[in-house]
């Protein structure tokens, strides 16, 4: 009981100490230095070595003993330089499904002339990056953290640490980025509402919407990202160029992803529904909307809308950025 | 907090394992000088099967042959004759472990156990020789291990770049030496305490030295050794050299042949235990007279726990024992440098009341043989006065019949050796004459023993210190007279009055036989001996001050200290020298300094549109570099060229993507052109 509510305290302290912040310059406010697990060890070595010196009054063995005591007390210093002026900038939050993991890109510098070299960023059983700036000035890294819930994921305290660069302390900081990813809702596609969509198809709206209404337009060059389902493969036999079958969706007979029209108990449930149906649309380059309670996306295609619509329903119920900053 | 969450449990990588294997090699070669030599061979192996492995042609020896291994180790240091408990079979044991531990090494944290037992292996290496050469030795071994410590904290893409090896020993070399003030700090100011329990001893300390049976041809011996024994440094005025008789051992026993302690060969415990029961030392015994004499003495190892000094020393460390025929020994043998501060009174008188245990011993002579000495005392002191005109009349007959001092003299054989000698062949040394004279003291009836020590020594003007080696050895006698106590007579200056004046190697001029055998000595040289002497004045501050340092030195020292800063205390010198040593990491690390992050090639551009500004040029917030060059070569037609290529130049480092590759070439010409625009 007593140490989870010193947990806390500790975390408090830390949150209060080392702020959320866009860009962070390790100073020495903000790093910590221990001497590591390991040097312990050395540290029952010196001790053996003093009553080595004693019983055999040995003053070379007093200098190695003393000499060691040196070099743990001045790596301490080393270490703590390793990390020292470090600054770390939250380069992007990348977008995910719920479940996967969140990748979140930093760019890491060093000032001009000390070199860096084996600094690590983790996340706790999460993700680990050693990090060295020998030669260039600045490098960057993608830490994942792995996702549970839909909505603004903000990335958790990273620890950066060293031991560089003997191993024998160990110098840490924490530092929590400023930064927002949000993690869709995980895609799975409720079974039941195959059929139910075909018979909504034709109610909703008054407009004659088939199955097939993607009708064959003709063959573009293949682009990066098109469905390998639509690649006109006879063509790439005879010209060993890749083209794709694109299909054009006519004007009235949009698809609307309706949320009231959805059969399924659970709002995580239906956003997980709606999040796969906007997958697969997608992927039949298909012409779609989305409409969900305080969100209604007009019929369109295309990466951005479906980043648009993904979005929307990663966020949906939840306050908005505006009221969370304040 | 950290450690918990990241245990360093990533393997190891090659060059680190190569690094390890390395430094491994260099703690374990020297060993190979004192241990048995087949260690060496087994470690090769042990490297050379893990780099086989590291390069996976062999596989990780499986734990049954790892004990199958150990095992074998084990047996072979049986075999090789060592006592099990010695400290040569601990060392060994700890060598073998050492070495199959890189076997087993996988992860970076087994990397870093194995430097910590190299660490420790450096230091007991130190047990076995203590010389400047292994000192420096140690430091390599020392700069070595560090490095590969911290080899092992690199990525692998760190040590492939170029010169890893180079900068990794120069930073281990940099955090030792930066580290060495407190180190320094540390050694001078810790206390130093007395052993804590008894330690096992070497065996592979050869006993050097004289020793305490003497048969005639071991001081012949020792006379052809130049090597060092002790040296001395005087507090005040330093003796004649005649006066210098660096008293060890008193041997009474005679056996007609050879001269011991006593008639049982003890050990040097049991002769303690003896000497305490027998004949116990007692301060009382000596009668003070005149002004006492100060020195330091700093013994070579020799393995016996014998000390030569002056006599009758009175004030001495605990560390020795005195025994009641005003000897001093050791309380273990010595088997590392001995420092010892000692003050006698040369002119003090011993004994003036004889023990019956010492008169015995002292009277003692073998039932049988040398008729004819025994003879020729009795005639002699009869038709002397006394004891003392008998003592002089033996002492004159060695300068008025013909006697010579040789190195080389004829065999004595085995029985009536005193009377060959006095009689017949009169040629010998130092133990001859001794002994033969002690001979004719015992068959007079007069108490007489045989001491054996040094005479003399070198002294060398710039260290300030009398150098005594293995050729000063020489053998005297003490005689007690009624009224006198024990008096020193030495007969072999007699004979050779240049041995007590000058030394062996005047003694010896005729016959050339001073340190024959040794074909190389720098001594025959006199151009090297002046080199001889530095570099041993150099081993003696070295003894001096580092091998000798203990906590009488240390006594002295902060006594030196707080006498020249006696408002101060120590312990606010002692923070403050901490403080001075962590403000000197803090520059040597540059963590005063406020870092810049700017990289240079923009500092070059901001001088740049600085210079322009001077002239009027002012660069807008918005304009790009090629724009504002444009725009400054029209203000500024003269250096149109100038600007032009500088912008072109920053622009290329700016955005030609090669993030790796050294620009020194183009902020060479950056700041050329620079400086063309004043």
């Amino acid at each position: 009981m007593w140490s989870g509510e010193w947990v806390f305290n500790f975390d408090q302290w830390v949150n209060k100490r080392l702020p959320k912040a866009a860009e962070v310059t390790l100073t020495q406010r903000k790093i910590f230095i221990l001497p590591s697990r390991v040097s312990l060890a050395l540290i029952v070595m010196i001790i053996l070595l003093f009553l080595l010196g004693i019983n055999f009054q040995n003053s070379l063995v007093y200098v190695v003993c003393f000499w060691l005591i040196g070099l743990l007390v001045i790596n301490i210093f080393y270490c703590y330089r390793n990390l020292a002026g470090l600054t770390v900038k939250a380069v992007a939050a990348e977008p995910c499904f719920a479940g996967e993991k969140m990748v979140l890109e930093l760019e890491v510098s060093r000032p001009l002339k000390q070199r860096k070299s084996a600094i690590f960023f983790g996340w706790r059983n999460e993700d680990l990056v050693e990090v060295n700036l020998l030669d260039q000035q600045s490098t960057r890294i993608k830490l994942s953290h792995s996702t549970k819930e839909r909505g603004r994921f903000s990335p958790p305290r990273i620890d950066v640490f060293t031991r560089y660069p003997t191993g024998l302390a160990t110098a840490w900081s924490y530092i929590t980025m400023d930064v927002e990813g949000i993690v869709y809702p995980e895609p799975i596609e409720q079974t039941n509402q195959a059929d139910n969509r075909n018979v909504e198809d034709e109610a909703e709206n008054g407009v004659e919407i088939l199955n097939g209404s993607n009708d064959f337009a003709g063959v573009r060059e293949y682009q990066a990202g098109d469905s390998p389902k639509h690649i006109h493969w006879g063509q790439y036999a005879k010209t060993g160029d890749l083209y794709t079958k694109s299909f054009v969706d006519y004007e009235g007979q949009e698809l609307w992803l309706d949320w009231d029209s959805l059969n399924i108990n659970g709002v995580e449930l239906r956003l997980s529904h709606l999040s796969s149906m906007v997958l697969s649309f997608h992927e039949q380059q298909r012409q779609f909307g989305l409409r969900i309670p305080g969100a209604v996306l007009q019929p369109g295609s295309g990466e951005t809308h479906k980043v648009l619509c993904l979005t929307a329903l990663a966020l949906y119920g939840l306050p908005s950025q505006e009221v969370s900053n304040d | 907090m950290i450690d918990k969450h990241y245990k360093i449990s990533q393997q190891i990588t090659y060059r680190g394992m190569i690094w390890l294997l390395a430094a491994q090699l260099v703690v374990m070669l020297p060993f190979a000088f004192f241990l048995p030599i087949w260690l060496i061979p087994v470690m090769l192996v042990a490297t050379y099967w893990r780099i086989r492995v590291i390069k996976g042609n062999a596989a990780q020896p499986k734990l049954l042959l790892n004990l199958f291994i150990l095992a074998l180790g084990v047996a072979g240091i049986w075999v090789s004759g060592m006592r099990l408990l010695s400290l040569d079979a601990m060392v060994s044991l700890l060598l073998l472990g050492f070495a199959f531990k890189s076997l087993e090494v996988i992860r970076q944290r087994d990397a870093l156990v194995v430097v910590f037992i190299g660490y420790f292996l450096v230091a007991v290496g130190f047990l076995f020789s203590q010389s400047i050469l292994a000192g420096a030795y140690g430091v390599v071994a020392l700069i070595i291990l560090t490095a590969a410590l911290i080899a092992n904290q690199q990525s692998s893409a760190q040590q492939l770049s170029q010169n890893a090896t180079r900068s990794n020993l120069g930073l281990s070399t940099m955090m030792l030496f930066q580290c060495l003030p407190l180190m320094i700090l540390v050694f001078v100011f810790m206390p130093r305490f007395s052993p804590l329990w008894v330690i096992p001893s070497f065996e592979s300390q050869a006993k050097t030295g004289v020793t305490d049976t003497i048969t005639p041809g071991d001081i012949a011996n020792l006379a052809k050794s130049d090597e060092l024994a002790f040296r001395v440094s005087f507090k005040g005025q330093r003796p004649a050299q005649h006066e210098l008789y660096w008293r060890g051992l008193v041997l009474n026993n005679f056996d007609g042949k050879s001269w011991q302690q006593l008639d049982n060969a003890y050990d040097s415990f049991e002769l303690g235990m003896y000497y305490d029961q027998h004949m116990p030392w007692s301060e009382t015994n000596i009668t003070q007279q005149g002004e006492p004499l100060e020195y330091d003495v700093i013994y070579e190892k020799t393995g016996q726990p014998w000390l030569f000094t002056l006599t009758p020393s009175l004030t001495l460390d605990k560390q020795v024992k005195q025994l009641g025929d005003y000897r001093i020994m050791a309380k273990n043998d010595v088997v590392t440098p001995f420092l010892l501060n000692a003050k006698t009174y040369p002119n003090a008188k011993r004994d003036l009341n004889l023990g019956e245990q010492t008169r015995r011993l002292a009277l003692a002579l073998p039932s049988r043989g040398d008729n004819k000495t025994r003879e020729a005392a009795k005639q002699w002191r009869a038709e002397s006065a006394s004891d003392e005109d008998y003592v002089n009349k033996v002492m004159t007959r060695f300068t008025e019949k013909e006697y010579y001092y040789t190195l080389k003299p004829p065999l004595l054989g085995n029985s009536n050796t005193i009377d060959k000698f006095l009689f017949e062949s009169q040629r010998g040394f130092c133990v001859h004459y001794a002994g033969s004279f002690v001979y004719l003291m015992r068959a007079a009836g007069i108490p007489a023993r045989m001491v054996v020590g040094y005479l003399g020594g070198e002294w060398n003007e710039a260290g300030q210190y009398l150098a005594v080696r293995q050729y000063d050895a020489h053998a005297w006698a003490e005689v007690w007279i009624k009224g006198q106590g024990w008096k020193r007579y030495d007969p072999t200056g007699m004979v050779s009055p240049s041995r007590v004046e000058s030394g062996l190697e005047e003694a010896l001029s005729h016959e050339g036989s001073f340190l024959e055998g040794q074909f190389f000595s720098a001594q025959k040289f006199e151009w090297l001996d002046g080199i001889r002497k530095k570099m041993d004045s150099i081993q003696y501050g070295w003894r001096r001050w580092v091998l000798g340092y203990d906590s009488e030195s240390q006594a002295n020292l902060l006594q030196t200290i707080l006498n020249k800063m006696s408002s101060i205390p120590l312990a606010a010198l002692v923070g403050a020298l901490f403080i001075g040593i962590f403000l000197f990491w803090f520059v040597m690390l540059g963590l005063l300094k406020r870092q810049r992050y700017e990289s240079y090639e923009h500092q070059l551009y901001r001088k740049f549109c600085k210079r322009l500004a001077k002239h009027g040029i002012i660069r807008e917030q918005q304009q790009t570099p090629s724009e504002f060059a444009v725009i400054a070569s029209s203000q500024w037609p003269e250096k149109s060229d100038t600007i032009r290529s500088f912008s072109l130049i920053y622009q290329q480092i700016c955005y030609v993507d090669n993030a790796d590759q050294a620009h020194d070439q183009s902020f060479k010409k950056m700041r050329q052109l620079l400086s063309e625009l004043r």
